[in-house]
């Protein structure tokens, strides 16, 4: 058994910064020391990632349980940058009111059980990964004080979250009956063999394990618990959900579905087509109605799992892997910015997400004001921002790998979205203020904004260099 | 080699009949506490079909059948890790509503 240190050190530092964190926590009034702590390790964690990237040799550690493939560095990037800038916008939402400093280093755990999901190439370390991530978060969802819908949002994300991890984890074990293995490779070469009777089992085991990380997705139907879970949680920590636990989850689903099953039944397939059908459906549907700008976000982010999943459908070519990297890519950056400016609007318990909050947001804070445009824009797939580059990946991919009918659902649920992202945008510059004195003031999550505007705007402007990074070196996802 | 034993198919089916009761309990269940017992049943119904499998899986090799029994472990670690954090959550919730009935979460919808 090889343990390479350098191909796990990335989320060993995170790791380490955690249990540093605790302890330090204990010793200070503040909680603004762990955050110093945290965003360094996470920092660290950057960029022991990014020299792993582009070498010509297969990285791997474990055996070949823990893959450090171009795939997995690119989601340990996203997952890590994610992780930052949400750091960055809790350094003062804490302060605010949100209190206990044990936050930083539970959202260091949970990052690093994503870092591990993105990287597993075996049914376990996948499981391992998917459970460090969702306890840290199902404790953070619930980390407003004295807020019954934060307690609410944790206690329903618990159960619902172990009832789904029940399926994958039924799930691995009938893929080990049928095959006798857990690491990718080996489950492969099992199902690929002449010999091989239990399709049945497999295709059953298939199904299972597609349900679990559906949940983790949030597609439609799984995706019930996501508006009332991100309304609940503080803004922050939604932010985190939206797009780490996403990043993960969707790096978890690449892998799977281009490896294992194209050696599965078609039906899975046509399982999933259903599946991102209905959650671009419903996902933009359900947010046209919403009152609350938290909810309608979490909506869209369900929107967005949606075109994530038509770029999945096409996983098993280069182009769809690509796709929904770059996707999620964007995604991180639109998203978190979006959820940084909530932030700033919200009372000091985070209450107060309602659309009015935004009225005439471009008279009292313009530079926020335009900060959220962008972000809107970017979400709505507006040309030349990020957003729309990434849906451009997307529907290529689908459109190379057949799924036509899908594409065009997809585009015409895009101009479903438009609307009520733009209606948004209406509220803040055309309507009168409302509230005399709306939200708070912070530099760090500033920096945030400005950080996710920037990436969003020149993602948006250059593509080429982070989906040609992509390409360097060995293949997206490891073969064997 | 398993002649004489109990087949795995039966373990398989008790495994599977398990699971379901768990995940009917889990959907019917209105005491959070309940709802969760169902979800252990769940996950010690995968653990049975797991040993199952891995005393079948013997005659492809040690290595095989040790890999099966070495997830049950790591299953039972998963579990008793989820204990501990939802049961942190239910209290919390508990302390003020003095209620585990999952009805009275307001939209909670399985």
């Amino acid at each position: 058994m090889d343990i390479n240190w350098l191909v796990i050190s990335p989320p060993l530092v995170l790791l380490i910064t955690a249990s540093v964190g605790v302890l330090m926590g204990l010793s200070f009034r503040s909680t603004r020391p762990v955050a110093l702590l945290s965003l360094l390790g996470v920092l660290v964690a950057l960029v022991l990632n990014a020299q792993l990237f582009g070498r010509s040799e297969p990285l791997s550690a474990f055996g070949l349980r823990y893959q450090a493939d171009t795939s997995a560095l690119a989601f340990n990037t996203l997952i890590l940058l994610g992780t930052a800038l949400v750091l960055l916008v809790s350094f003062d939402a804490l302060e605010r009111g949100l209190g206990g400093s044990e936050y930083y280093p539970l959202m260091l755990l949970s990052a690093t059980g994503g870092m591990v999901m993105a990287a597993a190439g075996d049914f376990i370390t996948l499981l391992l990964g998917l459970e460090i991530l969702s306890l840290a978060v199902y404790v953070l969802s619930a980390w407003r004080p004295n807020a019954r819908e934060s307690e609410e949002a944790g206690m329903k994300y618990f159960l619902l979250g172990a009832f789904a991890s029940a399926f994958l984890i039924y799930g691995i074990a009938l893929m080990y009956g049928a095959t006798g293995h857990f690491t990718y490779a080996r489950v492969v070469e099992q199902l690929q063999a002449q010999a091989f009777t239990q399709t049945a089992l497999a295709t059953l085991a298939g199904a299972f394990i597609l349900g679990g990380l559906a949940f983790k997705a949030a597609f439609a139907p799984f995706h019930q618990w996501s508006p009332d879970v991100y309304t609940g949680a503080p803004t922050p920590v939604t932010a985190f959900m939206s797009v780490v636990v996403k990043a993960a989850a969707f790096a978890a689903l690449l892998r799977v579905f281009a490896l294992v099953y194209p050696n599965l039944n078609g039906a899975l397939t046509q399982a999933l087509v259903v599946l991102v059908a209905l959650t671009l459906i419903i996902g933009n549907l359900a947010a046209l109605t919403q009152r609350s700008v938290k909810r309608l976000l979490a909506y869209s982010a369900v929107a967005h799992a949606g075109y994530l999943g038509l770029a999945l459908l096409a996983a098993d070519t280069d182009g769809g892997a690509r796709a929904v990297i770059w996707y999620l890519t964007a995604y991180t950056f639109m998203n978190v910015g979006a959820f940084a400016v909530l932030s700033l609007l919200t009372d000091r318990n985070d209450r107060g997400d309602d659309v009015e909050r935004f009225a005439g947001l471009g008279k009292t804070r313009p530079y926020l004001a335009f900060a959220m445009t962008l972000f809107l824009l970017s979400l709505a797939g507006i040309p030349p921002l990020a957003g729309f580059i990434g849906k451009i990946f997307v529907f290529q991919a689908a459109l190379q790998a057949g799924y036509t009918v899908l594409a065009i659902i997809a585009i015409l649920t895009s101009v479903v979205a438009a609307f009520y992202y733009v209606r948004l945008i209406s509220v803040i510059y055309f309507r009168e203020p409302e509230y005399a004195e709306v939200g708070s003031k912070s530099a760090m999550t500033g920096v945030a904004i400005a950080v996710a505007a920037l990436a969003t705007v020149a993602l948006g402007v250059v593509p080429g260099w982070w989906y040609g990074l992509l390409g360097v070196g060995r293949q997206l996802l490891a073969g064997f | 080699m398993l002649s004489g034993l109990v087949p795995t198919e039966y373990y398989v089916a008790l495994s599977a009949l398990v699971f379901v009761i768990g995940a009917v309990g889990v959907l019917t269940r209105r005491s959070a506490i309940m709802i969760f017992l169902s979800v252990e049943l769940m996950l010690n119904a995968a653990n049975l079909a797991l040993i199952a499998f891995a005393r079948q899986w013997a005659t492809a090799g040690a290595a095989v059948a040790l890999s099966g029994q070495a997830a049950v472990f790591i299953i039972l670690a998963v579990a008793a890790a989820e204990v501990a954090v939802g049961l942190g959550i239910l209290v919390a919730i508990f302390r003020y509503r003095h209620s585990a009935d999952v009805d009275t979460l307001s939209g909670v919808r399985l």
